[in-house]
């Protein structure tokens, strides 16, 4: 009934899910950087405010990417896939600025 | 712990109708590694999807910060906290969930999948419940007028439009923001151009909305791998690799989160003083 076991080419056993220890340990890291993002968010910091809560949301991004979503331990084909997605919405976010915000200039007002 | 030939029977799974591993792939890693693929060439998708609505978010941001950050001043700061504390915790149990699956025990799969449910239905809750007093504060984008109201002549009144025509959602974000006491800390309201904020809250309720829609999709889907573990399922433990992707995708939605809740609540000016519900 089985068809005969083809022999595995590229495909390697996949690292364990992450045990209960370092589910919590991100949990708490996750926990720190939501406060530090609700503290920075109550905080007056004018114009440097967007770009603080930006890098927190950056650093708990990474966090939940390598760590959660196990990332770190994925094998080449997923690194493969979350590098397109992130350069390809990198695009996104360049062709699309460089469109909206130099609409209105010109060679002479650029100067 | 797994096993990893799927050419052997798994105890318990006699009689089963589905096999572990699916005829079209050659064996157990493979098949896994395919279900892993999947899902995160479908998180990719979904990247563009909402990184789409945040690049025009940021256009907008770009052009009018002032009206932006006023507009964001309306919002709930302590309801997004605790939504982002629940989605937080949720997270956590879909780990939990996995490692269950992994080792075997379908009575604690169970219970972390219950959880994340239960935790996301309560984000939902807090998300309906926001989305009431927005309502009721009037604060809903549309081009209704208000004619004749004597508070618009009132000599305190600094909206754009003095007298007249104004707005009702102008007249409306005024109020919360005067309730909100935005005029401190040398903050102008006469600086704002309230009709303009209306595109703010365009993008709020376009970006919550998707991320809302989301939850509950990722709910549907907590519930019925529920109901999976609760008829066997997950059994053979090689099955861990579907609640993991699920995990995937839950994680991917609190991605959003993490960065709706700085460009959406956070723009905006808020203290202790004024915090409730």
């Amino acid at each position: 009934m089985h068809a005969e076991q083809k022999p595995i080419v590229f495909e390697h056993a996949h690292p364990p899910p992450n045990s209960v220890a370092t589910s919590g340990l991100v949990y708490i890291v996750m926990l720190g950087l939501t406060l530090m993002a609700l503290v920075i968010g109550f905080a007056n910091l004018g114009p440097l405010k967007i770009y603080a809560n930006l890098s927190v949301a950056i650093a708990q991004a990474m966090v939940l990417a390598f760590f959660s979503m196990e990332l770190k331990n994925a094998d080449k084909l997923t690194w493969l896939t979350a590098a397109a997605g992130v350069f390809w919405t990198f695009l996104l976010f360049l062709f699309t600025l460089t469109d909206y915000l130099t609409r209105g200039m010109t060679a002479q007002s650029a100067y | 712990m797994a096993a990893t030939n799927a050419l052997e029977p798994i105890e318990g799974t006699e009689g089963t109708r589905r096999p572990i591993v699916a005829h079209h792939f050659n064996n157990l890693l493979q098949q896994q590694a395919s279900v892993r693929f999947g899902m995160w060439l479908f998180l990719a998708t979904e990247l563009l999807f909402f990184g789409g609505v945040i690049c025009a978010y940021t256009v907008y941001r770009i052009w009018f910060p002032k009206d932006f950050e006023a507009a964001s001043t309306a919002l709930n700061p302590l309801i997004a906290g605790i939504n982002s504390f629940l989605l937080l915790t949720s997270s956590f149990t879909c780990t939990l969930a996995i490692r269950a699956a992994y080792e075997g025990k379908q009575g604690m799969l169970k219970t972390w999948l219950a959880a994340t449910i239960l935790l996301g239905v309560t984000f939902l809750g807090f998300k309906a419940f926001e989305y009431y007093t927005d309502y009721k504060e009037g604060l809903i984008p549309s081009n209704k007028l208000v004619y004749n109201d004597p508070r618009s002549h009132n000599s305190q009144s600094t909206t754009v439009h003095q007298t007249g025509n104004t707005t009702e959602f102008a007249h409306n974000l005024e109020h919360v923001l005067k309730d909100k006491e935005y005029y401190k800390d040398g903050k102008n309201l006469g600086e704002v151009n309230l009709d303009r904020c209306r595109l703010f809250f365009v993008f709020y309720y376009a970006m919550t909305g998707l991320h809302v829609l989301h939850m509950v999709i990722g709910i549907g889907l907590f519930t019925w791998q529920y109901i999976l573990a609760s008829l066997g399922f997950f059994v053979p433990q090689e099955r861990y690799v579907y609640v993991e992707v699920l995990a995937l995708y839950w994680h991917f939605v609190e991605l959003v989160w993490i960065f709706l809740l700085p460009l959406l609540y956070m723009a905006g000016h808020h203290n202790f003083a004024n915090l409730g519900f």
